[in-house]
């Protein structure tokens, strides 16, 4: 069998056309910035900072080397055998990253050292295909800056993980990341400011990130790229701080505080042009909310040569009957106008063949639901839950490389079942829980902190209950009909449009189907779609006797809510209503304002 | 000037929802259908024996109660027709018309179900949704939702007729009914107008509010009056400017706005009379229901409508009201957590003035405005501005 070659390796050999007179330019401003930044900086102040960390790791490996040599030799060994327990220790104030990496004990501190040695070497490999837009993508974009601390961001999400919790989430974490990079490295040459591969962009048409990516696999010989997932999105999870200045630049601009900084960042990144130009076409969409629909004017106005496809779905999807057949209208248009922007043919047997993936991924993911329902459920967490959300929405069955993983994944989970092991420790197995409404969990490390400091095991958060049906794989027609059901039940969407039905009697529904009686219920003060229903989702929780914490946060802005505000709110709760004892006391009061 | 006779009579229409002519049409037998959203043609509510009303919240105060259910971050217009509706105040509502165009909106009208809020037995509510561009398919989407949530749920559960020819007859007394709103506000392209903004807002908002039968003979007697009505020998008003933006159901802010010397001469926002005033041509060779579409599509200046020439189209709008009416300046406004006009405020307040060379005064307001000290102050700061620009193009002469 012929080996799968993916992604095109055109895309891979597409010819850059650096502009080198305007990266000179680019080049003079930026050292311009860093002058200036040298000569402003208080190099006595910056001295003092290096001693006192200094100190302040000489401080806290005495203090380890203190508390491991007052335990006994059974509690010696298993600290060595079974990792450390006191994970606060890994914060300090003022510090952007964790002062080391966990001890897991030996195995698995083994197991996590050669997964980061397996990223590193994948993300060398990936960015040498082309290095130098790739780097060159740092002079010209902030946000670039922090995928260099993605590693930072592994590390974050699989905190206090052992056994085969840890290795799923290493083995999804690695096709995240593998997507990442690549596609940094493709926006990069096509980037008209950057690699300018007039070749690239010929073969190149983008998305909006609220927008899902399967409508690209009907065209094989095209790349497509989320315009605003890697500029934006996913590197705020990496980094909560980093969209900050776009937000302060669309506000500054007019744009009222009151919207969501989701698309509030991406209209920001347009006002100040740190968004890459590029692609043949752009399809925006009217997707998942108000705020959301309206960022594709900035879009239009920054690239003005950039033609924009509107694919707008029905919001009131549950009539069906009435609705679907527009917006799969839409979608054939939406396929004409990438044929002939791009002058690529749509290929029906490309995207069956896809399909017919993304349905055995729809039953592998069903397989991890009924485990996770379960009492002992096996893979839960932040990679997971990321997992999740960019197989349904951005990888939908396109990338060949991925069934294999997630089948590698499902056996790991069964056996691991079959095993009877516990997805946290057994200690951190306090209680059940699932999150409901927009989730905060990457920026804050929510749900990996709720399980470590109080116990409380998120089995499943809203944005992972979308769409399970099998997609139509023969009847042309019927299958873009399905598409069209897919795409109005995208993350977000499912719940957040259509009838309050969709996210109040729902999360009522999926409760019961978790037997999780306590709900992590994310209050994204900007979000008016959820907004709208607190009282009812307050009132009828309470009847229910469901344990509702309520969270407020701000997506990426911890300007209006900190992330230490955010874990308050939960030590209030379970210290005053359930009269609980932290699992690790550690945990309960940290400093991580400046943190990644 | 002298007053308007039915001015005192307009201002009192529009004190309540429930007003004197909602209470006499409903009286007569005639089933009332609470809409708020220009996307529902209201024409399609006033067939056989229904009549349309587009729902306000006058006098508001405090509106506790909803932000409860829908949090202090919310349209404080969703906000108070859910407040007013849990405090009984749309109890003579037969039905509730709604679209899923805006969520706020869309989530205050579920409330309306969810607390059950009305008692009729025959009450509903029903909930449209909404095309985001015009091409054939949308159209024939938007028909589909009209039949489906409107015209079949009136003719099952009120035994209304909506039969082309009954929509057509809806259509004819809809026509007459804008003429006469229309030739008022042709008056407002005059120097010296012979009517003021704030009386224009009246007269245009109960033309939305009360039953257009009831309401017509008082329209056009205004209109007569008008047309002989001397306007004062020097107009008052310092500045002309024309106002754009999200729903505006408060007369008070006009008044304000006028008050401190600018008058307003064009109403291009929700609840005005562009759009939502032009008559509606039908041919006989087609269904009256797609048509109808099909101008409501074509005239609606909401933001909410996405594709590229609608972009246009709003900003061709604005800058063609300002030249028509001569306006000085644009004020560009957006009710509060109004996302979609948050958004458009934002940009396109920027792009009149860049590109297309207006004064713009940009602002976010409350649901309720008229005692706005903070709104008083920008208004006359922007009159002034306007005033120094007319001095400067007079070439300094003052």
């Amino acid at each position: 069998m012929a080996k799968i070659q993916y992604p095109n390796p055109k895309f891979w050999k597409a010819k850059d056309n650096i502009d080198w007179k305007k990266q000179g330019a680019n080049l003079k401003e930026v050292m311009g910035i860093f002058g200036e930044m040298l000569k402003e900086t208080d190099w006595q102040a910056f001295g003092k900072g290096v001693v006192d960390t200094l100190k302040a790791d000489g401080e806290r490996i005495k203090g380890e080397y203190r508390d491991f040599m007052a335990l006994d030799n059974a509690g010696k060994l298993d600290r060595i055998l079974n990792g450390e327990r006191s994970l606060g220790r890994l914060y300090r104030k003022g510090a952007m990253a964790t002062v080391r990496r966990e001890w897991r004990g030996v195995k698995d501190t083994a197991y996590d050292f050669w997964e980061w040695a397996r990223m590193w070497g994948m993300l060398l490999m990936t960015f040498s295909k082309d290095l130098i837009p790739a780097m060159n993508s740092a002079l010209w974009y902030r946000w670039m800056i922090s995928y260099f601390c993605c590693h930072g961001f592994m590390d974050k999400n699989i905190m206090g993980l052992r056994g085969s919790n840890l290795r799923m989430s290493h083995e999804v974490t690695y096709q995240i990341f593998r997507y990442v990079a690549e596609n940094l490295v493709f926006l990069s040459k096509a980037d008209r400011k950057n690699g300018n591969s007039t070749e690239l962009n010929k073969m190149l048409f983008t998305f909006d990130e609220m927008t899902m990516g399967q409508i690209a696999a009907g065209f094989p010989d095209l790349l497509a790229i989320p315009h605003q997932l890697l500029p934006m999105f996913l590197v705020s999870e990496i980094d909560q701080l980093v969209c900050i200045p776009y937000i302060d630049a669309v506000e500054s601009y007019g744009l009222p505080s009151d919207t969501c900084p989701v698309p509030s960042s991406e209209c920001g990144a347009l006002v100040i042009d740190a968004l890459p130009d590029m692609g043949s076409l752009f399809i925006s969409s009217s997707m998942p909310c108000d705020g959301s629909t309206m960022a594709s004017s900035y879009f239009a106005r920054r690239f003005p040569d950039i033609p924009v496809f509107h694919l707008c779905f029905p919001v009131r999807y549950l009539d069906d009957e009435n609705t679907v057949q527009m917006a799969a209208e839409d979608i054939k248009a939406c396929i004409k106008a990438i044929e002939d922007a791009t002058g690529a043919k749509w290929s029906w047997d490309a995207y069956f063949t896809a399909m017919k993936r993304f349905n055995h991924e729809t039953d592998l993911e069903l397989q991890k639901w009924e485990i996770n329902k379960s009492a002992r459920p096996q893979f839960i967490g932040p990679s997971y839950e990321l997992f999740r959300k960019w197989n349904y929405e951005m990888d939908g069955g396109i990338d060949p490389r991925v069934i294999p993983s997630m089948e590698k994944v499902n056996k790991m989970l069964l056996k691991a079942y079959e095993n009877g092991e516990t997805a946290w420790p057994e200690r951190k197995m306090k209680y059940r829980g699932i999150v409901w409404s927009c989730p905060a969990h990457y920026y804050a490390n929510f749900s990996n902190w709720l399980a470590n400091c109080w116990g409380i095991n998120i089995l499943v958060e809203m944005e992972s209950l979308n769409f399970t049906k099998h997609l139509e794989t023969e009847d042309k027609e019927e299958a873009l009909r399905d598409l069209a059901r897919l795409y109005e039940r995208m993350v977000m969407r499912r719940h957040t449009n259509g009838g309050y039905q969709n996210v109040v009697d729902e999360c009522w529904r999926q409760v019961e189907a978790w037997n999780a009686p306590l709900v992590i219920m994310y209050q994204n003060v900007a979000c008016k779609n959820m907004a709208t229903v607190q009282g009812l989702l307050d009132e009828q929780g309470r009847q229910r006797g469901y344990d509702l914490i309520w969270v407020e946060h701000d997506l990426m802005d911890p300007r209006t809510v900190s992330r230490r505000t955010m874990r308050d709110k939960v030590n209030e709760y379970m210290r005053t209503v359930k009269h609980a004892e932290p699992v690790d006391p550690s945990l309960v009061e940290f400093e991580d304002e400046v943190c990644m | 000037m002298k007053d308007l006779k039915h001015l005192i009579y307009f201002e009192r229409l529009l004190e309540n929802a429930d007003n004197e002519l909602v209470e006499k049409a409903k009286a007569e037998g005639g089933i009332c259908l609470g809409y708020t959203c220009f996307h529902i043609p209201e024409v399609l509510l006033n067939v056989g024996n229904c009549f349309s009303t587009r729902l306000r919240a006058p006098n508001t105060g405090s509106i506790d109660i909803a932000t409860y259910y829908m949090s202090n971050y919310t349209c404080e217009y969703a906000r108070a027709l859910l407040e007013r509706a849990i405090e009984g105040g749309y109890q003579f509502l037969d039905a509730l018309i709604g679209v899923d165009a805006c969520s706020m909106m869309n989530r205050s009208m579920e409330h309306f179900e969810i607390l059950k809020v009305n008692s009729n037995p025959k009450f509903f509510v029903t909930h449209c949704d909404m095309p985001f561009k015009i091409t054939d398919y949308t159209v024939a989407g938007y028909v589909r939702q009209m039949e489906a949530h409107v015209l079949s749920q009136l003719h099952d559960v009120f035994g209304v007729d909506v039969s082309d020819e009954a929509i057509r007859a809806a259509v004819a007394e809809h026509n007459e009914m804008c003429r006469v709103i229309s030739e008022i506000r042709e008056m407002r392209k005059a120097d010296n107008p012979v009517i003021t903004g704030y009386e224009f807002h009246l007269i245009n908002l109960v033309s939305y509010v009360c039953p257009t039968k009831l309401i017509l003979p008082y329209l056009k007697e205004t209109l007569e009056e008008l047309k002989k009505r001397k306007p004062d020998r020097k107009s008052p008003f310092r500045a002309r400017v024309a106002i754009v933006g999200s729903e505006i159901d408060d007369p008070n802010l006009t008044k304000l706005i006028e008050d401190v010397g600018a008058l307003v001469v064009s109403d291009r926002y929700c609840f005005g009379s562009t759009p939502g005033r032009e008559v509606i041509e039908l041919k006989d060779d087609e269904p009256a229901l797609p048509q109808i579409c099909r101008h409501y599509m074509e005239v609606s200046e909401c933001a909410r409508y996405i594709s590229d020439e609608k972009v246009l189209q709003r900003r061709e709008t604005a800058d063609r009201l300002a030249k028509e009416f001569n306006a000085e300046g644009i004020i560009y406004e957006q009710m509060k957590y109004c996302d979609y006009w948050g958004f458009e405020r934002a940009l396109v307040s920027h792009i009149m003035h860049d590109e297309y060379g207006w004064p713009v005064l940009s602002i976010d307001r409350l649901y309720n405005n008229g005692n706005s000290g903070q709104l008083r102050t920008r208004v006359q700061a922007f009159v002034e501005s306007l005033e120094i620009k007319r001095i400067h193009k007079e070439g300094g002469k003052a």
